[in-house]
């Protein structure tokens, strides 16, 4: 049989949970300051802007297949691709000219794509263009 | 209508696959709690695979599939209770952790709290991030559900080497429940990834409440689902729609329904070889969630042999019977639809990196580091605040010596080993793929770690 738990015992279990609780409950503080402001929700609306800016564009593009894509380069350029392919499927979108279909996304800023041996086919606005490539296979 | 009918069926269907696995019903709530813990689970894994096989096959009424799988599993269920012994009611456990009526309701309250704060957090960052938090839930996951849903005839597209960034290797667990319920309504909705994720990390939550509750009492449980609860990395994933939370509520689960009744009576959760068979599907349904399913299934395995002996191999055999199905899905996934795993692809250099001493004292110190940083606690480390309370409440008593504790340790070890491993040959740069992916691999193993921490806490202290 067991011996029952001295005073001691006792103290040092309710010191070890007592702490165990404020530490849980700090973090539960932490987790509610870091979350978003419930009186002012601001729904990140990249991805619903991204299916905006590429809607015109879905209508002239095949329902399948692979098309091209070139943009800016760097971070804020992949984040863009990753967003036009999100947007675009179930159209792969590959980011190389060798594409019947090449889209073109151009930001505000310098330096402008590379469209040399494409062909312009359309502007849909917000930056998107369609280009054509011939040589492509 | 069709989306009612669809979320009866989903969860009926977890709910009858569940309840074929585990004795009949019993009147405490905790074992209610477990069966509708893992339901949800379950069911969401059954409406993925039974979305999947849909698009190969080319079928398209889903719902229509949905409902004769429903129906099939219901006759069965029928024809199992009417042919099985009346269930055996177990006693609960005798609490573990024995403490004053004042510090019980004070821990109840902090309970509440913490919850209300993880729910209150979890929908807010939902509704803020509709498409996801983070780069992976769009880049990965959810474009992954568009290719299967949009797709067509054309969903392996989804799939195309052209775009590797995608993982086009990665199982379709989530994507497939995901695309399953936009076909059911016949639009795409953000809600729907939203709510499997919050239903998972809830889940998750209540599998390892209710499982402790009946295995160590109440107070533990309420200990354990606090800790779970107060990590903020844990609600923040949970509502991200990435993968790692439903990968770590199948860990659980296998975990969770491994246990067997063989040392104390009250650890008996479910007896016979319906449980095992539920582990089975549980590791398989982390299989086909995150290929880390695979590295955990084998360290399951290896744990299961090492810890419990020969005398075990016939009822690991029943368990690797049951997870054969999903290996084979997965394994047909991996060689005939998918682009190939580029971890594996460079193998010459992965026998270098292997060779190279200065990468394991790198991933070492990550290890160390992400040990004490993990989970974004505040002020104090959840994984110190864990090991002082072992040792404070714990104190001299022996060490929970059981196999059950051995075996779930020795499998979480295991698959933390293989984790290192995988850093070890990584083709990526170390440091990246350290900083990016460490704490979500961390976070996988968990909820089950709290587990193993309070089946470790010696019987009647306090």
């Amino acid at each position: 049989m067991s011996e029952p738990p001295s005073d001691r015992v006792r103290a040092r279990n309710t010191a070890g949970i007592l702490l165990f609780i404020i530490g849980c409950l700090l973090s539960s503080v932490r987790l509610i300051q870091t979350s978003p402001n419930a009186a002012h929700l601001q729904p990140d609306d990249i991805a619903r802007r991204a299916e905006h800016r590429f809607s015109a564009l879905k209508s002239q593009l095949p329902a399948s297949g692979v098309i091209g894509y070139i943009g800016e380069s760097g971070n804020a350029g992949t984040e863009d691709y990753y967003l036009a392919q999100y947007a675009l499927a179930p159209l792969v979108v590959e980011r190389s000219k060798s594409h019947g279909l090449v889209v073109v996304s151009i930001s505000t800023l310098p330096p402008k794509p590379d469209t040399e041996g494409l062909q312009f086919v359309k502007d849909f606005g917000n930056g998107v263009r369609l280009f054509s490539n011939k040589d492509a296979k | 209508m069709a989306l009612g009918l669809a979320v009866i069926c989903c969860l009926g269907s977890g709910y009858i696959v569940v309840t074929l696995g585990l004795p009949q019903s019993t009147p405490f709530i905790y074992q209610r709690m477990v069966r509708a813990s893992l339901s949800t689970g379950f069911g969401l894994g059954i409406f993925s695979v039974i979305f999947f096989l849909a698009r190969v096959l080319g079928l398209s009424r889903v719902l229509a599939i949905d409902l004769v799988v429903l129906g099939l599993l219901t006759v069965g269920l029928w024809w199992v209770r009417t042919r099985s012994k009346p269930a055996i009611i177990r006693m609960l456990a005798e609490e573990t952790i024995a403490l004053p009526r004042w510090l019980r309701r004070l821990l109840a309250v902090a309970f509440g709290s913490a919850l209300a704060a993880a729910l209150y957090s979890a929908i807010l960052r939902s509704i803020v991030h509709p498409h996801g938090e983070g780069w992976d839930a769009f880049a990965i996951w959810n474009l992954h559900a568009r290719f299967l849903f949009r797709g067509g005839e054309h969903w392996r597209d989804g799939l195309s080497p052209l775009i590797p960034w995608s993982h086009p290797d990665y199982p379709l667990l989530l994507p497939s429940a995901v695309a399953h319920f936009w076909s059911v309504l016949g639009q795409e909705s953000t809600a729907v990834p939203a709510v499997i994720g919050l239903v998972f990390t809830f889940g998750t939550l209540g599998l390892l409440f209710s499982s402790l509750a009946i295995l160590r009492g109440r107070t533990s449980a309420i200990l354990a689902g606090l800790g779970l609860v107060s990590t903020p990395f844990f609600v923040e994933q949970g509502s991200s729609q990435y993968a790692d939370v439903p990968l770590s509520f199948f860990f659980l689960a296998v975990i969770v329904l491994h246990l067997d009744g063989e040392s104390r009576g009250d650890q008996s959760l479910y007896r016979g070889y319906g449980r095992l068979a539920l582990a089975g599907i549980a590791a398989g349904l982390a299989l086909w969630t995150k290929n880390e399913g695979m590295l955990f299934l084998v360290a399951c395995v290896v744990a299961q042999i090492v810890v419990r002996g020969p005398e075990w191999m016939n009822r690991l055999a029943f368990f690797i019977l049951a997870v054969a199905p999903f290996l084979m899905l997965v394994t047909w996934f991996k060689h005939s639809v998918a682009f190939p795993n580029e971890l594996f692809s460079n193998q010459p250099k992965m026998l270098h990196k292997f060779l190279d001493s200065a990468r394991y004292w790198a991933i070492l110190k990550w290890f160390v580091r992400d040990f004490l940083r993990f989970g974004q606690w505040w002020p104090i480390p959840g994984t110190l605040l864990l090991a002082l309370l072992y040792v404070v409440v714990a104190g001299k008593h022996n060490w929970q010596n059981s196999q059950q504790f051995w075996t779930s340790a020795l499998t979480l070890a295991l698959t933390l080993a293989g984790y290192f491993v995988i850093y070890v040959i990584t083709p990526y740069d170390l440091d990246w793929h350290l900083r990016f992916s460490l704490n979500r691999l961390f976070l996988q193993l968990w909820p089950s770690t709290i587990f193993v921490f309070f089946l470790a806490i010696p019987a009647k202290v306090g």
